[in-house]
C-alpha cells in the first residue's frame, strides 16, 4: 500500500522539527562552550532517515523521481545536502564546526517546503533518459561539497574576525579547515562539470540543442567559471590572504544555491515539459 | 616571441578572461539585441591563453592531471569553434501521408562552412500519437515515418522524446509542436486540379484558436477555420492527439464573413475555382539538426574530468599531500 500524502507530509514535518532543533543545539553548544557536533549529527541522521522514507513513499505513489517542481527538488535537495553534509562531517572532523551554519540553512529549505504545494505534476517524456540521473545526481553532489565547504569557510571567516576563545573553539585547527575548503571546493567543481556535461547531452536528447543559453544555464556556466575563478586564483595569487579565498568561496555557493532554488521558478522556458 | 608567447600565458589573464566571461553570458543572454555571440570574445582570449599557457608553463606541462584537464579544456574549445563554423538547426513541419520538403524547412542557424544536402533527406510521414494526462500534461510523443537511408533502402521508424532519426547525417526529432492538416482539392475554372494540405496551429496549444489564412492557387485570400463537434483536447482527463475520425467542420470565410461551413467531401465555389475538404490529417513539426562533432566535444569534456580528477588525486588524497610537504613547505594548505 503507498504512502498516504498526509503522511508524507508528517514525516516532513518532524524532520524540520529536528531541523529546528538541529539549529538550536549547536548554538547553544557554542555559547556554553560544549562540543555538541556528535548530538547534532544524530538529528541530521534523523532528517536523513524521515526525508528518505517521505521520497521513496511519494517516489512509489507517484511513480516518478523528485525531478520536477518546486516541492520535489526541495524535499529532494534538503535530502541530499543532509546527507553529504553528515558523510562529510564523520569522515573529516576539520568541517564539523559547519553544523553551526549548515542547519539554519538547511532550516530554511525545511520551512520553505512546508508552504509549497506537494501536488505531483508527471514528468513529461523527455525526462526517461539515463543522463538525467547523471545530471541530476552529480548536481546534488555538488551542492553539497560546496555547502560544506561554504560552511567551512564561514566558520573560517568569523574565527578570524572574533578573538574570543569561543570563536577560536569553532577551529580548532585552521590549517586543516583551510585544506578541508579547497579539497571540497575541488570535488564541487568535478561534479559540477560532471553535470554541465551530463546536462548538455540530456538537452541536446531531449531539445536539440546541447547548449540554449537559457537563465539556468547561462547561471551554472557562471557558477563553474566562479568554481574554477577561485581554485585559479588561489594557485596564481600565492600570497592572497585566506580571508579573500573564503569570501569567493562563499559567493560561488551564493550563487549555485541560487541558481539551484531561484533561476529553475522564474525562468518560463527551460527544464519543464512545453505543451 | 618566447616573451610574448609568456605574457599571452599569464594566468592573471585568465582571471580576467574568466570574469568576461561570466560578465558577457549574463549580458548577452539577457539581451537579444547583443546575443550570446558576445562570449566569443572572452572564449578567444582563453583560447590563446590556454595555448600560449600549454606551450610555456612548465607546470602545467609536468603535472599530469593539470596538463590532461587543459588538453580537454582546449579540446572542448576547437569542438564548439567548429561547431559552430558547421552546424545547421531548422525546423520543419510535415503533414500526415506527405514528404518531406527541403524547401519549406525554416533555418534557424547555419554555419559559414555548412554545406547544405538537406535535399537528399527523403521522409515520408506517417501516424503521430502524443498521449496527454489531466492538466494537459504532456506524456511520450510518437511519431512514425519511413526515410530513405543512405544504404538505399526505406526504412521505418518511431520517433519521439528520446529518439530521433539521423538522415544524411542531420539528426531529425520530433518537437512538442504538432497540430491537424486540412486536406483541400482545388479545382479551378481552367481545369487546374491541385490536392495540398493547409496546416491549422498548433494543437492544443492553440485548440481555442484553429483558424488560419489561405491563399487559394487563383489568387484569393480566405480564411480557414477547422472546428471539431466535440472538445478532441480534455484538460481534465488522459487523451491522445492523433485521431482523425472525429466529425469536424471547417469554416470557409472571406473577409470575416462566413462563407461556408464544410464537411468531410463537401465543396463551396470561389473566385477561380472549387475547393473540396477531402480528410483531416495531422502534421508533426521537426528540428532538424547538423552537429557532427557532438560525440568528439563529449570526449573532450570527460578527457578533461578525468584530468581535473587526477589532478585532485594527486593533489588532496593523503599519499600525495604527505610526499608534497617534503617538497615544499606549502603543502599543509594544498596549494592548487
Amino acid at each position: 500500500m503507498p504512502m498516504s500524502l498526509a503522511f508524507e507530509r508528517q514525516l516532513v514535518l518532524v524532520a524540520v522539527g529536528l531541523l529546528l532543533i538541529a539549529t538550536v543545539v549547536p548554538l547553544a553548544g557554542f555559547m556554553l562552550g560544549r562540543n555538541v557536533y556528535r548530538p547534532t549529527a544524530g538529528l541530521y541522521a534523523g532528517v536523513v532517515a524521515l526525508l528518505g522514507a517521505a521520497i521513496t513513499g511519494r517516489w512509489l505513489r507517484e511513480g516518478q523521481g523528485p525531478f520536477l517542481t518546486l516541492y520535489d527538488i526541495l524535499l529532494s535537495n534538503l535530502f541530499s545536502l543532509t546527507l553529504v553534509f553528515l558523510l562529510i562531517s564523520i569522515f573529516a572532523t576539520a568541517v564539523r564546526a559547519g553544523i553551526v551554519v549548515t542547519s539554519p540553512l538547511l532550516l530554511v529549505l525545511g520551512v520553505w517546503l512546508t508552504g509549497v504545494s506537494e501536488l505531483s505534476v508527471p514528468l513529461p517524456g523527455a525526462f526517461d533518459n539515463a543522463w538525467l540521473w547523471v545530471h541530476v545526481l552529480s548536481g546534488k553532489v555538488f551542492l553539497g561539497f560546496c555547502l560544506v565547504a561554504a560552511a567551512t569557510a564561514i566558520i573560517m571567516l568569523t574565527s578570524a574576525a572574533g578573538s574570543s576563545d569561543r570563536s577560536s573553539r569553532l577551529t580548532p585547527s585552521p590549517e586543516r579547515s583551510e585544506q578541508a575548503i579547497w579539497a571540497l571546493f575541488f570535488v564541487a567543481l568535478i561534479c559540477h562539470s560532471v553535470m554541465l556535461v551530463a546536462g548538455a547531452v540530456w538537452a541536446h536528447s531531449a531539445w536539440g540543442h546541447f547548449w540554449s543559453w537559457d537563465p539556468l544555464e547561462t547561471w551554472t556556466l557562471v557558477t563553474w567559471l566562479m568554481l574554477a575563478g577561485a581554485l585559479h586564483a588561489r594557485a596564481t595569487f600565492r600570497n592572497m590572504p585566506h580571508s579573500l579565498g573564503h569570501v569567493m568561496v562563499l559567493a560561488t555557493f551564493a550563487v549555485a544555491f541560487l541558481t539551484f532554488f531561484g533561476v529553475p521558478f522564474f525562468s518560463i522556458a527551460p527544464h519543464k515539459g512545453l505543451m | 616571441m618566447i616573451m610574448l608567447l609568456k605574457k599571452l600565458a599569464s594566468l592573471r589573464l585568465t582571471l580576467v578572461g574568466m570574469a568576461l566571461l561570466a560578465l558577457l553570458a549574463v549580458v548577452g543572454s539577457r539581451n537579444a539585441e547583443i546575443g550570446a555571440g558576445i562570449t566569443a570574445v572572452p572564449l578567444v582570449i582563453l583560447v590563446v591563453n590556454l595555448l600560449a599557457a600549454l606551450l610555456t608553463n612548465k607546470s602545467i606541462r609536468t603535472q599530469t592531471g593539470l596538463l590532461v584537464f587543459h588538453v580537454g579544456l582546449l579540446l572542448v574549445f576547437a569542438c564548439i569553434g567548429l561547431t559552430v563554423l558547421l552546424r545547421y538547426d531548422g525546423h520543419v513541419e510535415v503533414v500526415q501521408g506527405g514528404a518531406f520538403d527541403a524547401g519549406m524547412v525554416e533555418t534557424v542557424e547555419q554555419g559559414w562552412w555548412h554545406h547544405n544536402r538537406l535535399e537528399a533527406i527523403e521522409l515520408y510521414q506517417g501516424e503521430v500519437r502524443v498521449n496527454y494526462l489531466p492538466g494537459l500534461n504532456r506524456q511520450d510523443t510518437a511519431s512514425t515515418f519511413e526515410y530513405r537511408a543512405s544504404s538505399g533502402e526505406l526504412r521505418r521508424i518511431t520517433v519521439g522524446d528520446t529518439r530521433a532519426a539521423t538522415i544524411d547525417g542531420y539528426r531529425v526529432a520530433a518537437t512538442f509542436n504538432k497540430g491537424f492538416a486540412v486536406l483541400l482539392h482545388w479545382t479551378g475554372t481552367d481545369g487546374t486540379e491541385i490536392l495540398g494540405a493547409v496546416h491549422m496551429p498548433s494543437f492544443p496549444e492553440f485548440d481555442w484558436k484553429q483558424l488560419t489564412a489561405w491563399t487559394t492557387p487563383a489568387g484569393q485570400q480566405v480564411e480557414l477555420e477547422l472546428k471539431f463537434d466535440e472538445s478532441v483536447s480534455d484538460d481534465r482527463g488522459a487523451w491522445s492527439f492523433g485521431r482523425t475520425d472525429m466529425p469536424y467542420s471547417v469554416n470557409v470565410s472571406l473577409a470575416g464573413k462566413s462563407q461556408r461551413s464544410l464537411r468531410r467531401g463537401e465543396s463551396v465555389e470561389l473566385a477561380g475555382g472549387v475547393v473540396r475538404v477531402v480528410e483531416l490529417r495531422t502534421w508533426m513539426a521537426y528540428q532538424i539538426d547538423y552537429t557532427p562533432l557532438l560525440p568528439w566535444m563529449l570526449v573532450a569534456a570527460l578527457l578533461a574530468i578525468v584530468g581535473l580528477a587526477m589532478h585532485f588525486a594527486s593533489r588532496y588524497l593523503p599519499a600525495s599531500v604527505t610526499a608534497s610537504s617534503k617538497e615544499d613547505g606549502y603543502a599543509h594548505v594544498a596549494r592548487v
